[in-house]
């Protein structure tokens, strides 16, 4: 770690004051963004989606579930994958603990990935979460949002210089990059209301790091933040692999 | 629900990518906050603290425990919201600590020790954890005024005379509040290098990060107290 600057602690209070004022502003921002979130119109889904899921075919109606909102993380598995995203793994076990309280609220959290079912029942079980995770590689749900893509449509972004996060993390699921960004990660929601399916709000990206990756809020706070070098590949593992590798 | 605007495709598009814009511009301003975090001096601490731990008696440099950054969260023991008796730990503050399990390996992967720290007997945080399923790091800090010193406990004298919570003065504080405490242990010596109490403490409240996307979103609006939904993740189906 460089030496940091170390100050009294008049002077830690001064600057850590003004910092909260700002802070403050940043969490009555974000107060006044899921408001407008929650203002966004509705758009009802005319399609018919089909999942397979643990207790048989599902339609998007059904996975809601008994609750009236519907939470759907797109994890990154496809059908070459032989492992779930390490990322996306991440982001599970943040999500994984927060199901008892959503049901609670009315709200029904569920993955949805593009592999097999028996692919995902499986590595759910290696990871050890309870969520349920349906598998939805025969229809397109997940390319109508733009979280699955051709190789065509990759192009471009496999002639360029691939990123040496996307080949780290295309091998630790046992895939090569074209595998890999076949899929894409997302979280979208849903609203039942009157027995039609509403998608309310889909986020992707930097979007999912407030609600699914809540280590990055704590590293926002931690001494030498998130300490991502950019020519370095993300540091993230899954978590019964860091040290393995 | 019923009543909610419906849209079409286009309107939808256009209404998510207006927001879209004002959420990079909020994660920009959140990325702008963590450097400024960063940047704060470091204060040495310069008291020694003593915890009972799993593994004995440790310092604050022990609790480190091979790392050179260490997150303590305050969480309030036989105290707080939904507590009856001195054998449970405050409804709120296990809404967080639920979250901790699942960021601990990515944060220990990534130099940071993550822990919980109460003003309890040791014997109890473990009981308490044994039941809620958790494995994190739990020490008790009971007969050290380390809580006291970080501003998320208040002694019989500061709550006749008042104090500070979270850099304002309350005249008359409650015993405890929950907070997080950041320190850097360099050359040897402990920093103090961040804190954050109340609303600050959010950021590890991911349930209600996950409410702000859903439809109706946190949706306490209507109640006497806004967390009257939330009980332990073993007691919603008593509620």
């Amino acid at each position: 770690m460089p030496e940091h600057k170390v100050g009294t602690q008049e002077e830690f209070d001064a600057a850590r004051e003004q910092l909260l004022a700002e802070e403050k502003q940043l969490t009555r921002r974000s107060d006044e963004l899921a408001k407008t979130r929650r203002e966004l119109p509705w758009l009802p889904i005319e399609k018919d989606y089909r999942f397979e899921t643990e207790d048989g075919t599902k339609s998007l109606a059904d996975l809601f579930d008994g609750r009236s909102q519907l939470l759907v993380y797109h994890f990154m598995f496809g059908a070459p994958y032989e492992a779930g995203c390490p990322v996306c793994s991440s982001i599970a076990d943040t999500l994984s603990p927060q199901v008892p309280h959503l049901k609670a609220q009315d709200v029904t959290l569920i993955c949805s990935s593009r592999a097999p079912l028996a692919k995902l029942l499986a590595y759910r079980q290696r990871m050890g979460w309870s969520f349920p995770w349906v598998s939805s590689g025969g229809s397109d749900f997940h390319r109508d949002l733009g979280f699955a893509n051709t190789e065509e449509e990759l192009r471009s972004f496999l002639e360029g210089d691939i990123p040496l996060t996307v080949t780290q993390n295309a091998e630790m699921c046992g895939t090569d990059p074209v595998g890999y960004v076949s899929e894409g990660p997302g979280l979208s929601a849903y609203a039942l209301s009157n027995g039609t399916v509403y998608r309310t709000y889909v986020t992707t990206a930097r979007g999912l790091e407030q609600p699914a990756m809540s280590y990055y809020g704590l590293l926002d706070r931690a001494p030498m933040g998130r300490n991502e070098p950019p020519d370095e590949p993300l540091w993230l593992r899954r978590h019964d692999e860091y040290g393995t590798t | 629900m019923a009543g909610h605007p419906v849209g079409t495709r286009d309107q939808w598009l256009a209404a998510r990518t207006d927001l879209l814009e004002a959420e990079k511009a909020h994660m920009r301003g959140g990325d702008e906050l963590a450097r400024r975090r960063q940047a704060l001096p470091w204060v040495p601490v310069e008291k020694e603290y003593a915890f009972e731990t799993v593994d004995g008696r440790k310092t604050l440099a022990d609790l480190f425990d091979g790392r050179s950054q260490l997150v303590v969260y305050h969480f309030m023991f036989g105290f707080g919201f939904r507590v009856n008796d001195e054998t449970q730990g405050c409804a709120r503050c296990s809404f967080i600590a639920d979250n901790v399990d699942g960021m601990l390996p990515h944060l220990n992967g990534h130099d940071v020790t993550l822990m919980c720290e109460s003003i309890a007997p040791l014997d109890r945080l473990q009981s308490y954890a044994e039941r809620m399923g958790w494995s994190f790091p739990w020490v008790s800090s009971l007969g050290s005024d380390f809580r006291y010193d970080f501003g998320a406990a208040f002694t019989d004298q500061q709550r006749t005379d008042g104090a500070e919570y979270n850099f304002r003065r309350y005249d008359k504080p409650v015993p405890q509040r929950e907070g997080v405490s950041a320190f850097a242990l360099q050359d040897g010596v402990v920093h103090h290098t961040y804190s954050a109490y109340a609303r600050g403490v959010e950021p590890l409240m991911s349930a209600y990060a996950v409410f702000d996307l859903a439809p109706r979103g946190r949706n306490e609006a209507g109640l006497d107290n806004p967390a009257a939904w939330q009980y332990r993740h073993d007691e919603y189906q008593r509620s």
